[in-house]
């Protein structure tokens, strides 16, 4: 490669990374719990685990009791999406989304169809829609995402064609010599080490996150602009509204269809649309397996469908890599009116239905999703590595904006992850009432309160690096207060739980250590020439 | 005549009008691009042309704006974005005539 050609994709590598550094870290750190968003949120809440215990062995799903639980429960919405008991999670949600609204969310014991009262604690929410949408409003915080994630890609390509020397890089660390040879050595091992997973995460999220900016394009090509029809296309057919009413087909029956028609596939989500509830004086004790009734008195509630009424199944292939197998149901007639399979499809089918397994690790086992969290941790090491090595090439210090930038926003994040899963356990002391909603608040105050006194903190505390130990600190400290708070007030101690619970723990316990070690290892000062002492321009012989 | 094009070259010579080649330009061009494949891509059926131009995208997307930053002047990387964003409109223009005149 020629050096003009080499110098120019290295500037435009370094400019990739000082602009969107700050913003990548934020989705790439929060990437680590949005990945264990379920197993977060099984911990979160003791229930979930004593919903398990209750159940003696996972029941096979009965979608008629679901359907009847939640009539029972008054959960009378036409269209609702059922989520049944997965590995973890051994309860069944039921979802109604209102738009501009917080969705109507139960949760019913997966043996006895019986409500429980939902999580006080949002914890996997609060961290999960920071990664997916910056809790900015929807889209525009999805399409910063997905716009992050193309800066991701970009730098990654130029870094690619930068390295030229990789082999030797693969294994060089110069720890005694000086801070930015040491910035230098960790930048390359980090991104050559993890290369293949920043590239899919970067590839993936890119697609994930700006889906819905391309799909007018997209549609405009193949629709003629009707993004609606190009759903339907996709995804499979929507309920049409008739206003005439029939019994229901056997549901049951519909669920043992499945293995055929839906074969290796795990149901992760089932759309009911069309389904209403009928309510009469006349008497009956009619119970019949065809129909679902149930009887109060002299009042019948008799569940009817709308004739254009679908209930749609969907979930992921068990060994291939797609999330979007479905299959539509006519409710009425039980006729199969739509199947949505991207196995044995085109290759671009297929390369699309695989964007989110790949993206949340919804294939191989835990050890893989946590090679994917460390993969992750190298990502953010090595954006705080760019942009630190940036600075220290123009020889700004701590007193420059982007340094004490860096420091607050990226730091300040981990610590007030940190404090935000301590908060979560911490507040079941208080012992918050559900419907006073304190429980989730005092988690979020916490954390953006936490966040927004770290990102300060630089601009009060000069010397960044005695503050980095600080920072490092308090996050170990967070993460083992979360667990003794999770034993003195839930009586969950580690060396009594297990599964989930354990797991999650022992992930808790060992971020700690990790954490201590850095603190450990990380220097308390570095040698910095000032700006205007520096002779050389960034593009030295030692980068080339 | 000279002032205005002396005038021009500066506007579209300097960093600031490659830079904008390499994120604005590109991003034309690639919707143009993407259109033109979904329309045109000969394989499978209207969801497999969806998704064909939904993943080339990205790629068109990277590629172009490599292909613009390197480019030596503004003026070049201008002419890069032009000479692919020209055609292509001319074919989607054609081709979305077209479509729109069978249905």
């Amino acid at each position: 490669m020629e050096q003009h050609t080499h110098k120019k994709l290295y500037s435009t590598h370094a400019w990739i990374g000082i602009i969107s550094g700050i913003l990548l870290f934020i989705v790439t750190f929060s990437g680590i719990p949005a990945l264990f968003d379920h197993e977060i949120e099984y911990w979160q809440y003791p229930a979930y685990s004593e919903q398990q215990n209750t159940t003696k062995a996972q029941t096979p799903f009965n979608l008629e009791r679901a359907l009847q639980a939640s009539k029972d429960h008054n959960f009378n919405y036409d269209n609702y999406f059922i989520q049944p008991a997965d590995k973890i999670n051994n309860h069944v949600i039921l979802a109604h989304f209102i738009e501009g609204k917080e969705p109507d969310l139960r949760y019913l014991n997966a043996d006895s169809y019986q409500e429980f009262p939902a999580s006080p604690s949002e914890l996997n929410h609060l961290l999960g829609y920071l990664h997916t949408d910056l809790h900015f409003p929807r889209p525009w915080g999805r399409y910063l995402v997905g716009l992050s994630g193309m800066a991701m890609l970009l730098a990654i390509i130029a870094g690619i064609f930068i390295h030229v020397k990789w082999r030797k890089e693969f294994v060089m660390l110069r720890p005694k010599r000086s801070w930015r040879l040491l910035l230098t050595d960790q930048h390359k091992l980090l991104g050559l080490w993890s290369l293949p997973f920043t590239l899919i995460l970067a590839f993936t999220g890119t697609i994930l996150g700006l889906l819905g900016l391309i799909s007018p394009i997209l549609a405009l090509a193949a629709f003629n602009g009707d993004v609606e029809k190009a759903t339907i296309a996709v995804l499979g057919p929507k309920a049409e509204v008739t206003g005439e009413y029939s019994a229901v087909y056997p549901l049951n029956e519909l669920l043992g269809r499945l293995e055929i028609d839906m074969a290796d596939t795990s149901i992760e989500f089932i759309q009911v649309s069309g389904l209403k509830i009928i309510r009469s004086l006349e008497k009956t004790d009619d119970k019949t397996d065809d129909k679902i009734f149930t009887t109060e008195g002299t009042e019948n509630k008799e569940l009817v469908t709308d004739v254009g009424g679908i209930i749609k199944f969907s979930g992921y292939h068990k060994d291939k890599l797609s999330n979007l197998e479905s299959v539509t149901y006519n409710l009425s007639t039980g006729e199969r009116i739509h199947q949505g399979s991207f196995i044995g499809k085109g290759p671009f089918q297929r390369i699309f239905a695989a964007v989110t397994p790949l993206h949340y690790v919804l294939f191989g086992n835990t050890w893989l999703k946590v090679f994917y969290a460390l993969s992750a941790l190298a990502a953010c090491g090595l954006i705080l590595t760019g942009n630190m090595l940036w600075l220290h090439k123009r020889g700004h210090g701590m007193q420059h904006w982007l340094s004490k930038a860096t420091l607050g926003i990226c730091g300040g994040l981990v610590v007030a992850t940190s404090i935000a899963f301590a908060a979560s356990q911490v507040m079941y002391a208080f012992k918050f009432s559900l419907d006073s909603g304190l429980h989730h608040t005092s988690e979020e105050w916490l954390f953006w309160g936490s966040w927004l006194a770290m990102i300060a903190a630089p601009f009060i505390i000069k010397d960044g690096f005695k503050l980095s130990h600080y920072f490092l600190r308090l996050t170990s400290l967070a993460f083992i207060i979360t667990l003794v708070a999770d034993g003195l007030f839930n009586q969950r101690w580690f060396w009594l739980t297990e599964g989930w619970v354990f797991n999650i723990q022992m992930g808790i316990l060992c971020s700690a250590l990790v954490f201590l070690y850095l603190d450990y290892k990380m220097p308390n000062k570095a040698n910095i020439r000032s700006a205007e002492n520096r002779q050389d321009n960034n593009y030295s012989a030692e980068t080339v | 005549m000279s002032l205005t094009n002396n005038y021009f070259d500066r506007l579209i010579n300097n960093s600031a009008s490659k830079n904008t080649a390499a994120i604005l330009g590109t991003l034309i061009t690639t919707i143009a691009l993407t259109v033109c494949i979904t329309l045109l891509w000969p394989f499978g059926n209207v969801v497999e042309k969806i998704f064909a131009g939904g993943t080339f995208f990205f790629i068109f997307w990277a590629s172009l704006f490599y292909w613009a930053i390197l480019a030596d002047t503004g003026k070049q990387a201008w002419s890069r974005i032009l000479i692919i964003l020209l055609p292509v409109l001319a074919i989607d223009t054609v081709s979305l005539l077209f479509n729109l005149q069978i249905k």
